[in-house]
């Protein structure tokens, strides 16, 4: 059991999950609701867990909304370079999440701490992935560099990176630059790993079920 | 047939070999306390009636033997009401055999569901009703809501059938998959309010693996469904297992205050993390 203090972010992947697969573990099963699965990394000197979810592909889970956005650091934008569609949705995408923010700032203003600060959600730390570059050797691609880049800047200059997922490129490169971003617009919430396990341990000597 | 010693049930449902990550079963086959063939045969009265009591009493202390699962599953989920008789239960299963074949020929009229396997994995409608794949027979007018929603649902059941359970040696043969496509479609037509959501393929493949004949495991997974449908429906902004995580988050806040303030801080808020787990009831996270 670790001791040492931790920083939780807590990312959002978001994109058109028929085109994009940002899938890290598990990929021959399909997401159930909405998933996620950490990474540990080293921001200068500071210890960083990202949390990293993702919903389902089936559009019924987007009911899940407001649950699933709740005390996002940060959130990714995918897109795959090859689908001109996924493309074309990344505005729904981001003003589908700035709705969220909104409703979050309704409905739930106790809850919300300092992070994605709603009075103005354009500060709210996002992040624009290309993935699948390697797909035929980028000969397949639909949607050019300028093009993306181009929409980052009308987006008050979002951060852009290529990444192939599958090649795991530049895939490190991005997560340095979500835990940057995220940092910076970080809450006060430091994680302890010690405690609760002792707690959990007890009960699991408890239950003798053995199916 | 008698068991010497405790035997491991994971040889029942074989695991293909490059398969690691697959949790090990801690389930154990343990002689004079597993419900056995001979003690199952032996609950039973001379015309078919089951002692239902002794039964239960036996499986909580041992489980079941894998090889009579599905048969036991059958009363377990409510198939069949343990005082009919035997004749009683050979009607109603003729019957309910007979059920699925009407209800799997509509499907199959109104699109090629055909059980050799075929599994679309792309829209075979587009949103607004017109017919993308050739296949479907649309007769003369505009397809109706009901068939248009089925249709839109169609895919989703392809995309995930071939990934369900892809770790047991069972789906490697084609026509087990074909089983899953078909109950999934026919159940889909049947329920069109829940229609297919992700989720239920994982709760209908073990029906499968376990009742050989496919309307039998059909009317397992329909059993089972009428207990867990309500979190699978769907409104314009809920999901029905919503109420089931706020029920955990309430129930844990009493019994737990400190594990639950932990899931409040860690978990992202409204115990998003166990929405697979209430779903597929743990399928994820134990072995079968």
């Amino acid at each position: 059991m670790s001791f040492q203090k931790r920083t939780l972010l807590k990312v959002i992947l978001l994109g058109d999950s028929g085109y994009v697969h940002m899938k890290f573990s598990q990929q021959y099963k399909a997401t159930i609701g909405a998933d996620f699965v950490t990474k540990e990394l080293q921001i200068d000197d500071r210890n960083v867990t990202l949390q990293i979810w993702d919903t389902a592909g089936q559009e019924r889970f987007q009911s899940l909304g407001v649950a699933f956005y709740r005390g996002a650091d940060c959130c990714v934008l995918v897109y795959d370079v090859n689908v001109s569609k996924s493309f074309d949705n990344l505005d729904n995408w981001h003003e589908e999440f700035l709705k969220q923010v909104i409703i979050m700032l309704i409905w739930f203003p106790i809850f919300i701490s300092c992070q994605a600060n709603p009075t103005d959600p354009r500060t709210f730390p996002f992040i624009l992935l290309g993935n699948k570059i390697d797909l035929d050797g980028g000969n397949s691609r639909a949607v050019s560099e300028k093009k993306a880049k181009d929409w980052c800047v009308s987006k008050e200059n979002m951060p852009y990176f290529e990444t192939s997922a599958k090649e795991d490129i530049n895939v490190d490169a991005a997560f340095h630059c979500i835990s940057k971003n995220a940092l910076e617009n970080e809450r006060e919430q430091d994680i302890y790993f010690q405690g609760i396990p002792d707690v959990v341990t007890q009960t699991e000597q408890k239950s003798g079920c053995a199916c | 047939m008698r068991w010497l010693k405790s035997e491991c049930a994971d040889s029942y449902y074989q695991v293909k070999p490059e398969c690691k990550d697959v949790p090990a079963t801690r389930f154990k086959i343990k002689p004079g306390r597993t419900l056995s063939v001979r003690k199952w045969l032996a609950a039973f009265s001379p015309n078919g009636q089951l002692d239902i009591r002794k039964t239960l009493k036996r499986i909580h202390r041992g489980g079941i033997h894998p090889s009579i699962r599905g048969e036991v599953w059958e009363f377990l989920l409510g198939c069949y009401d343990p005082m009919s008789t035997f004749d009683k239960r050979k009607q109603i299963r003729e019957h309910r055999r007979a059920q699925y074949v009407r209800w799997k020929k509509e499907c199959s009229e109104m699109f090629p569901v055909d059980g050799r396997g075929k599994c679309i994995t792309s829209p075979v409608i587009t949103e607004d009703r017109n017919a993308k794949s050739t296949e479907i027979v649309t007769g003369n007018g505009p397809l109706d809501m009901k068939v248009t929603k089925w249709l839109l649902t169609l895919h989703q059941i392809g995309l995930d059938v071939t990934r369900t359970d892809r770790n047991l040696v069972f789906y490697e043969k084609q026509e087990n998959l074909s089983k899953l496509w078909d109950i999934l479609s026919v159940y889909a037509w049947i329920d069109i309010d829940v229609g297919y959501c992700q989720g239920m393929s994982d709760l209908c493949s073990p029906m499968i693996i376990l009742l050989e004949h496919e309307a039998d495991a059909f009317w397992c997974f329909e059993r089972l469904m009428r207990r867990l449908r309500e979190n699978f429906r769907c409104t314009e902004t809920s999901i029905g297992v919503v109420t089931q995580l706020g029920h955990l988050a309430t129930v844990t806040q009493v019994i737990h205050p400190k594990l639950h303030q932990h899931f409040e801080t860690l978990g992202g808020g409204h115990y998003l993390f166990a929405v697979r787990m209430l779903m597929v009831l743990f399928r994820r996270e134990f072995s079968f």
